[in-house]
């Protein structure tokens, strides 16, 4: 299925892969493959409580959208980054989520072009 | 609060129809030649930086022959006006005056509509004239539903005294369009000090001051402004624009970033250690920036990330505020508040994860992370649970925490840091 709603946001479940857009810009991407080896369901759990976006919910055993794309793009997703961190610590690492920083990028791209680096690549003197 | 250049000004108050000065921007002493012969005159030149005293700081000088602007132009470009290099300078035809008046527009917070701002002494300190000879200056409400009709602005002109019955015309014109100009692009302010009356007796804008709102940048996409915090009075900095993308059109929180020292200049020039900062709260970074000062420490940037924001608001502020080449630690510290610091949290795990992904988001620099509010438990949990906690170089701190106590964890996490490490390569 694609291209369900081009206006408010785009889901695709294209080779199990569940994606939808959120309203910062950026996109979470769900690898339903990897679900169904998941007994730990993290994802909608953490998704499910009452101060959470309550955006996914289970359906035949793998994480499914609960409300429509036109509200999760205009901030029902309320970009808790829940579903991705508790994947990664109790899931099958299924969830990412993109956050675009175009201008941090291109400054980023300035400094290296001008042999300059950000202290987190950098290493110890000792 | 985004303020446009004098030449950016001009441009949009000749589009009003409000006379401005013949001339052109030149960014070398070349350019600025060949305007000076285009025009086949005496010139001004003006550097074209967003502080103000610029004439009383060497910023505008004369010239009667292309040769001399040549020359005028080289030296301008080589100066700094308060800490700012001159980059460009605006050549224009040097006016023959006769006087000079002073006209403005502004929101008057406590009247709660725009105020219209004029004074015979154009061309001077306002704010002097304000303080020695208040009368002078003369002021008129507008009623911003209805908007200022010209014979309105003709009528205020005429109460005046000394304004001859034919400058009451012109000068109702130029009030009016001043008016619509300051409505249309959403300004603050719109100054044109001085307003030259020349020999020939045209009405002339020498200088132009636009002080655009900063909610309504959006709506103003042609004027090439950037959604960023107030940096006075420089332009604002690549990591301050990538700051102001964050709260563009997402009001759910909000995360202020403002670069205090952004090249490093002042710590290395006080010894002191530039770090990265964040804070929930104006009141907590303001405080702890104090600690931190008196400890040895000067934060390269200051940061609320307050108001409840989205994790991914967080994320975004962290990578930024992480991006800063020369920091030596971090320092973040929650004010007790009812955001949801589990979301905060989160933001900022993702964030160190990403930059650090060899060492599961285990910064290099030492880092002090004070939770104290709403969810500063779960908070606190996340990152023992991601494992960053068990950093030699991670201390997390609770709600117990004083900021005196974060400034004094930080300090000593520091110095075991810099002792076991030698601190970064150069």
């Amino acid at each position: 299925m694609e291209g369900r709603d081009r206006r408010y946001g785009r889901l695709t479940i294209k080779e199990e892969v569940l994606e939808f857009e959120v309203f910062s810009g950026g996109k979470v991407s769900i690898d339903l493959s990897k679900c169904e080896e998941c007994h730990s369901k993290a994802c909608v759990q953490i998704c499910s409580l009452p101060t959470m976006g309550r955006v996914l919910e289970l359906k035949d055993g793998k994480p499914s959208l609960k409300k429509d794309l036109k509200e999760i793009k205009k901030g029902g997703c309320t970009e808790c980054l829940g579903c991705e961190l508790e994947c990664e610590l109790k899931g099958k690492k299924a969830v990412q989520i993109i956050l675009p920083t175009p201008e941090l990028d291109e400054y980023l791209n300035e400094l290296k072009n001008k042999g300059i680096k950000p202290v987190y690549v950098m290493a110890w003197r000792k | 609060m985004a303020r446009l250049y004098e030449h950016q000004g001009k441009e949009l108050l000749s589009k009003m129809g409000i006379l401005v000065p013949k001339g052109r921007l030149a960014a070398s002493p070349k350019e600025a030649k060949g305007v000076a012969e285009k025009l086949g005159r005496s010139v001004a030149l003006k550097v074209q930086v967003l502080s103000g005293g610029r004439g009383k700081a060497g910023g505008i000088r004369f010239a009667m022959t292309p040769q001399e602007t040549e020359k005028r132009a080289e030296e301008l470009l080589e100066t700094e006006i308060r800490g700012i290099p001159v980059q460009k300078i605006l050549v224009e035809e040097k006016l023959p005056i006769k006087n000079e008046l002073y006209l403005a527009i502004t929101a008057d917070p406590s009247l709660r509509r725009p105020v219209i701002i004029f004074c015979k002494d154009g061309g001077i300190d306002i704010e002097e004239v304000a303080r020695t000879s208040p009368n002078r200056i003369v002021r008129k409400q507008v009623n911003i539903l209805r908007g200022l009709r010209e014979y309105e602005a003709r009528d205020f002109i005429r109460k005046m005294e000394s304004i001859s019955s034919e400058d009451i015309i012109p000068l109702g014109s130029i009030m009016k369009n001043l008016y619509d100009l300051y409505r249309k692009y959403d300004c603050k302010l719109v100054e044109v000090n001085p307003l030259v009356v020349t020999e020939e007796g045209r009405f002339v804008a020498a200088d132009a001051r636009i002080d655009i709102d900063d909610d309504a940048i959006f709506r103003h996409p042609e004027l090439g402004l950037f959604s960023t915090e107030e940096t006075g009075e420089r332009p604002p900095t690549k990591i301050e624009i990538a700051a102001g993308k964050i709260d563009e059109g997402d009001y759910r929180g909000t995360a202020h970033i403002i670069q205090l020292d952004p090249d490093g200049s002042y710590a290395r020039e006080t010894n002191k250690i530039s770090i990265a900062f964040d804070c929930v709260g104006t009141g907590t970074s303001l405080t702890t920036l104090d600690e931190l000062v008196d400890l040895g420490y000067f934060p390269m940037n200051f940061a609320d990330t307050s108001g409840n924001p989205t994790a991914s608001k967080l994320y975004r502020a962290t990578k930024i505020i992480l991006s800063q080449p020369g920091i030596e630690g971090y320092l973040f510290v929650s004010c007790v508040s009812s955001q949801q610091l589990d979301n905060t949290a989160r933001g900022i795990i993702k964030a160190l994860k990403e930059l650090y992904p060899d060492s599961g988001g285990k910064p290099n620099i030492p880092a002090v992370f004070t939770f104290r509010g709403g969810w500063d438990e779960e908070a606190i949990k996340l990152f023992e649970e991601h494992g960053i906690s068990d950093s030699p170089w991670v201390k997390i701190l609770g709600r117990n925490a004083a900021e005196r106590d974060s400034a004094l964890e930080f300090d000593a996490l520091y110095r075991k840091w810099k002792e076991e490490t030698g601190g970064m390569e150069d």
